[in-house]
């Protein structure tokens, strides 16, 4: 919170109406905030996702009697753009977004949608069920970061599980019932974005100013990038990951 | 396994950057320790001091759970399950939510059961002042017993008459929440995901057989039962049904369990009289 | 664990005062019959726990250490059963111990000699200490013990003296929790009676410091050996436990027979043991054990005899009786400190107290019996006709065990003991006496000291370097030859490394 009044006055010399609109209100998207825009590509072939057997749980299997699940590992499109990768502020030093929005986990086909979601730290996020077979919801968070490791069944019907994460972090998810199911909760502080099927992302709400913008891949791990955003202006950061 | 175990401390690699106060699993040093050695315990009108369970600790303890409560100790290699880490704060046995600390009581009850299928014996050796000066030891491992408040216990209601209605209620809500899954139809741990199950830490895990004569880990009171499935053994691949399974109908299923169990119980002969098939685990699933 | 090699038998010839030199020294080689301690690794190994789990000092069990003993050696879960050893799990431990020692016995009467015109000639006899120190070695274990089964256990212990000569110091099989309550065990073989000070598992190895006097004292010239408590006996054991052990009950029927084998001594007559205790918690202190034994039984006084006076073996008749009842506390005064108090009271038939009961001499484990009748050796014998000395009477006397422990850490343990055997009334002292003996002839009082450290702590095995120090004095035991004073005092310390495997 202080960080983000200092970085205000820094700015109240340029411009002192934003200034004051900044410190009133830090949720409202002011009229001096930018963003960052992008896409992420994959140079070269996208290593083969195996298909995955659901035989054991025959609804699985049936919801997918048609059009076979894979492992999403790594997920290009045509033109190479990687779907879920998260990007997002990391020198950040502003406070969390606190964003009223309640990203959605869902649990359909025996499948996670998202495979990848990202989220502010303390913001509330939901966990749902379209399935008539039951799971369970296990994210594994290290313990030592304040992020503490809870497993809920949920059975079909089950009303959505509401939840938040205290710290950043990146946190595997699985369901141990179907121990194909594999997806991630990346906490992260700050604005952050996750990839479309093109590959391409936008962070809103950027303050202006100098920033690292890291791009994080459940297999390529991480590339960082520095980008000057400008008030009211969208500043631009591609990736290219190279294809292992 | 062994990959998974990779990418996830990888994956911890990159989470470093993003999280400041972040330290890698278990790795706190003596001189953490020392700093809350002050810790205290608190079970109906005993305090416990953890400095003073020192000796006990190396006596009993140190050969499983490690000098440093990480669970390393020497015998480590040779135990399965591994002893618990004390410094993740995560237990199975708790009378609170999944995800919550346990209350002081929980320990000094896990001390006392020990834990079937595991290395853990019965410690009820000790007298109940020793065994809260160890729940003190016990917690001061962990940097979360400093910051963060225990959960609050679950509520239990009053356990009801066992009737036939409610073992057949209790194969219902078995059905429903698919316990069979892992558990199997017949509680014979036999699912058809039991072989693929792992622990928080990827070790391969184990669904409780019900039919084989062992005791369920935290308890085989009948409270205890309902206690495990509705707070679920955090760290293992068993969750909390607290969302999905009313109070009344957790009853119900604690009675249906009973007749998976080899022991003698009214339930098992009232389930015998109403000649109870095992769930059909192909038949369409009720919704709640 | 012995150090020497021993006949357990005493063979007290009461009227023959030059064999009271014998006698003499045979009290402390008697008393020294103790027989080897249980330690297993094999146990730490299967379970991953350390000795000091269960052992306060190997081989001395603490009160989890006896919990698992009571519950037939199991921690009471899944992993009792054999299935989940690890295949290389062999349960097997070997147990001896290297030392040095000095022994210095007062009062031994020994042969003299002067020379006459160069030829050695004997002169009589005089009275000397002989003092004896060296390298030297105990016997040797093999402990092998384990679950057969859920609830079903065995311990076999073959143990041999320094030489190598072998015999099975306990053999039993038990049966534990039976219809699922801890209050129905059973085991039947040669095993310790239920003595919560176990003399098994003593923490001291000297001659005398080794044993329990309490658990072995027989008046002098008094001939009922079955009475040892310390001793492994031939029976079947009853024990009922709580869940927590806190309550313990135990009734035993054994032969009267001392442990030997082959029925030689101890046919047709039984003895019980009957032990009971109750512990409490007493919070920081820890938990406090209190408990009371008895043993109480008939022992043969009349072997049929053949070839003009030697005795049959296996033929006891004429069963006297004979009883021992006592105390035991053991108290905790926190981690470091404790303190165990066995008092005991003893009596005799009054033909045990003239010699009578052992007429079978045997090596201690069935071997040899008497082939000559006295006086060429063998102990009296009541045949038909026999009667009483005029003034016996039943001997009767009191001991009193202490045994403090100063437990610095799992690995040093500092032990401290006192005993003493008083006679309260003596087998000759009746009214008309022609033979009366002092009041306290044959009273003993011991002191032992000691420490074993235990440079290591493993689940894997044990070693303790260990130091003692014993004295013992025995009151008018010694030969009279004119001295004003024929008490014995006889001192021993002894070094060693005492480890198992």
């Amino acid at each position: 919170m202080r960080n983000r009044q200092n970085w205000a006055v820094a700015l109240s010399a340029i411009v002192l109406v934003c200034c004051g609109a900044l410190l009133l209100s830090q949720k409202v998207n002011a009229a001096g905030e930018g963003k960052i825009t992008g896409t992420v590509k994959l140079d070269g072939t996208a290593p083969h996702m195996k298909g995955i057997d659901m035989s054991k749980d025959p609804y699985c299997a049936k919801a997918h009697a048609t059009d076979p699940a894979h492992l999403e590992q790594v997920v290009a499109g045509a033109n190479g753009g990687l779907e879920n990768v998260v990007l997002y502020i990391s020198n950040w030093s502003g406070s969390a977004q606190a964003s009223t929005a309640v990203p959605v986990f869902d649990q359909k086909n025996c499948v996670y949608t998202p495979h990848v979601l990202a989220m502010d730290a303390g913001q509330t996020f939901k966990v749902i069920t379209s399935d008539q077979t039951t799971h369970n919801i296990h994210p594994l968070p290290n313990p030592m970061t304040g992020n503490i490791p809870w497993n809920q069944s949920q059975p079909p019907g089950a009303a959505p599980v509401e939840k938040s994460w205290k710290a950043a972090e990146v946190i595997p998810v699985q369901c141990n019932i179907h121990p194909w199911m594999h997806g991630w909760f990346v906490v992260v502080k700050g604005p952050y974005a996750t990839t479309d099927d093109k590959g391409s992302y936008t962070i809103d709400n950027v303050p202006p100013g100098n920033y690292t913008v890291t791009a994080w891949q459940e297999t390529y791990n991480t590339m960082t990038q520095k980008v000057t955003v400008a008030a009211g202006a969208s500043a631009t950061a591609d990736f290219t990951f190279k294809a292992k | 396994m062994r990959t998974r175990l990779r990418k996830w401390s990888l994956l911890l690699g990159a989470a470093a950057v993003l999280a400041l106060p972040l330290t890698s699993w278990a790795q706190l040093t003596q001189y953490d320790l020392e700093t809350r050695i002050g810790m205290e315990s608190h079970v109906g009108n005993i305090t416990g001091h953890a400095k003073d369970a020192k000796g006990d600790y190396r006596r009993y303890c140190v050969v499983c759970h490690g000098t440093l409560g990480d669970g390393n100790g020497e015998s480590f290699p040779w135990v399965d399950p591994k002893p618990r880490d004390f410094q993740l704060g995560i237990f199975k046995c708790r009378s609170t939510p999944t995800g919550t600390l346990p209350v002081d009581q929980d320990l000094f009850d896990t001390i006392a059961r020990g834990m079937d299928r595991s290395n853990m014996p019965q410690w009820s050796t000790f007298t109940k002042q020793e065994r809260a000066d160890l729940v003190a030891w016990v917690k001061h491992f962990s940097p979360r017993w400093t910051g963060e408040k225990p959960g609050t216990p679950i509520t239990i209601p009053p356990e009801p008459e066992v009737t036939p209605e409610r073992i057949k209620a209790g194969r219902d809500v078995f059905a429903r929440v698919q316990c069979w899954k892992c558990h199997g139809v017949q509680g014979m741990a036999n699912g058809p995901s039991a072989a693929t199950l792992t622990d928080d830490l990827g070790r391969t895990i184990q669904p409780f057989n019900f039919t084989d004569g062992s005791r369920p880990k935290c308890g085989d009171t009948d409270r205890d039962i309902y206690r495990i499935f509705m707070t679920g053994l955090d760290g293992t691949p068993m969750p909390s049904f607290a969302d999905n399974i009313k109070p009344d109908e957790a009853w119900d299923l604690v009675f249906y369990l009973r007749t998976f169990m080899s022991q003698p119980s009214k339930e098992k002969a009232m389930a015998k009289q109403l000649a109870l098939k095992p769930v059909d685990p192909n038949a369409p699933v009720a919704q709640q | 664990m012995r150090v020497f090699k021993c006949s357990r038998r005493s063979q007290v010839f009461r009227s023959a005062t030059s064999l009271l030199s014998l006698a003499l020294f045979l009290v402390p080689v008697v008393l020294t019959c103790s027989q080897p301690a249980n330690a297993l690794p094999a146990f730490a190994r299967k379970y991953g726990l350390r000795c000091s789990a269960c052992h306060e000092s190997w081989p001395m069990l603490n009160y989890f250490g006896q919990k698992f003993k009571d519950n037939g050696y199991q921690i009471m879960n899944d992993r009792d059963a054999p299935i989940w050893q690890n295949p290389g799990y062999w349960p097997v431990v070997f147990r001896i111990t290297p030392i040095w020692h000095r022994v210095s016995t007062g009062k031994v009467e020994v042969d003299t000699y002067s020379s006459v015109g160069g030829v050695p000639t004997p002169t009589g006899s005089a009275v000397q200490r002989i003092s004896s120190s060296g390298f030297d070695l105990s016997g040797l274990d093999f402990h092998t013990a384990g679950t057969l089964e859920k609830n079903i256990s065995f311990y076999l212990l073959p143990s041999s003296d320094p030489t190598g000569a072998f015999h099975f110091e306990q053999v039993f099989v038990r049966f534990d929790n039976i219809a699922r309550s801890p209050w129905l065990n059973f085991k039947l073989g040669r095993f310790e009676l239920d003595n919560l000070l176990s003399e098994k598992r003593i923490l001291t190895l000297t001659g005398n410091g080794g044993v329990y006097q309490t658990y072995h004292f027989i008046p002098q010239g008094d001939g009922n050996i079955f009475g040892q408590i310390g001793d492994n006996q031939l029976g079947i054991e009853y024990l009922g436990h709580s869940v927590n052990d806190r309550s313990r009950i135990s009734a035993s029927l054994v032969s009267s027979s001392d442990g030997n084998v082959n029925l030689s001594t101890g046919a047709n007559s039984y003895s019980g043991f009957f032990a009971g205790s109750q512990a409490f918690d007493t919070g920081r202190l820890g938990v406090q054990r209190i408990g009371f034994y008895a043993m109480a039984g008939e022992a043969a006084t009349y072997y049929l005899t053949t070839g003009g006076g030697i005795p049959i073996a296996g033929s006891g008749i004429g069963n006297k009786s004979y009883s021992r009842e006592g105390f035991v506390g053991q108290f905790y005064f926190g981690q470091h400190l404790d303190l165990t108090v066995v008092t005991q009271h003893g009596s005799d038939n009054v033909w045990f107290g003239q010699g009578y009961g052992n007429a079978i001499a045997t090596d201690g484990n069935g071997g040899t019996t008497c082939t000559a009748p006295i006086p060429n050796g063998c102990p009296p014998n009541n045949v038909p006709g026999t009667v009483l000395p005029v003034g016996a009477q039943a001997p009767s006397w009191n001991g009193v065990t202490f045994e403090g422990h100063y437990v610095y850490s799992p690995q040093l343990i500092f032990i401290g003991r006192y005993e003493a055997e008083k006679m309260s009334q003596q087998a000759n002292n009746g009214p008309g006496s022609l033979d009366p003996v002092a009041s306290n002839f044959g009273n003993i009082s011991t002191y032992t000291i000691g420490f074993r450290y235990n440079p290591f702590m493993t689940s894997r095995a044990g070693l303790a370097w260990h130091n003692e120090y014993n004295w013992l004095h025995q009151d008018g035991t010694g030969p009279s030859l004119g001295l004003a004073s024929a008490n014995v005092n006889t001192g021993e310390i002894l070094i060693g490394l005492d480890f198992d495997f």
